[in-house]
């Protein structure tokens, strides 16, 4: 491949994934302002290494994977809320989510068990979002790469440099402690009181 | 009829059933016998794929024209 259309590919990659990769630098580092610098910094640096993509079909899992190096390396520090600390339960990628769900009040499990499909339905996105966004960064990137940018456990997996039955483990834990927070914040709730700031 | 797996078993299967990762015929086929005999894990599947589509819709973002402009000036350097 000339160096022209090397350009040409890289160009046209960034800019079909551009959308993505800006939604998940949003997740990553919850401001509008670091989610560009984030993508911009990411998109130089994976021209400067682009003779490191050995196989063309691999771009996305690639920039993304470069993406998220750079968000480890540059943005993370800067990036962790407080809050945080209050989600730590569930951490542990090797316990099974019937141990998760052992560990949680029996409120929460009478309601996780008996799902009103009306609560999700009239959930407000920005409910949504902060729910998201308080979530450990290691299940709200799951979340992110699989259920909004639909890349495979596998893909997932290769961006994020860890196994795929982690992948698993960690949808599953994530998705519980995302309910969970939601369950929190519904109206009457006395349990998000303690998450306000 | 095979054996039902049970909701213990069924929760564990959830998220992959969801996602299309459980590639395994006889696992989907055991998976999606238990939600048919199983209203609680019916109920939570069907809300599952609701809150599924409220994510997608939600955290899903257009990259701004700022960013836009910016990443195409920088590839004009390279």
């Amino acid at each position: 491949m000339t160096d022209h259309e090397t350009k040409a590919f890289f160009g046209a990659g960034i800019e079909r994934h551009l959308d993505s990769l800006y939604s998940v630098a949003l997740r990553l580092t919850r401001t509008s302002t670091d989610a560009e610098d984030l993508v911009a910094e990411s998109v130089a640096k994976a021209w400067a290494s682009v003779d490191t993509l050995n196989d063309q079909a691999r771009f996305r899992p690639w920039i993304f994977r470069i993406m998220h190096n750079t968000f480890i390396s540059d943005y993370r520090k800067k990036s962790i809320r407080p809050i945080e600390a209050s989600f730590s339960d569930g951490e542990n990628d090797d316990d099974d989510l019937a141990t998760l769900l052992n560990e949680q009040s029996d409120d929460f499990l009478t309601w996780w068990s008996n799902p009103e499909r009306e609560f999700f339905n009239n959930l407000l996105g920005e409910q949504l979002l902060e729910a998201l966004d308080d979530l450990p960064e290691a299940f709200r990137t799951v979340i992110v790469l699989v259920n909004v940018e639909g890349f495979t456990y596998d893909e997932t997996a290769e961006v994020l440099a860890i196994a795929p039955g982690t992948v698993r483990s960690r949808m599953k834990r994530g998705r519980t402690l995302l309910q969970k927070a939601l369950w929190e914040q519904r109206p009457g709730s006395h349990e998000g009181t303690s998450h306000e700031t | 009829m095979k054996h039902d797996i049970g909701c213990l078993h069924a929760i564990e299967a959830f998220y992959a059933y969801l996602d299309g990762e459980l590639d395994d015929p006889d696992s989907i086929a055991e998976f999606e016998q238990h939600i048919d005999h199983c209203r609680s894990c019916y109920s939570r599947i069907e809300m599952e794929k609701v809150l599924n589509q409220r994510i997608q819709k939600t955290a899903k973002n257009d990259s701004p024209e700022v960013l836009r402009d910016r990443v195409a000036k920088l590839m004009k350097k390279f």
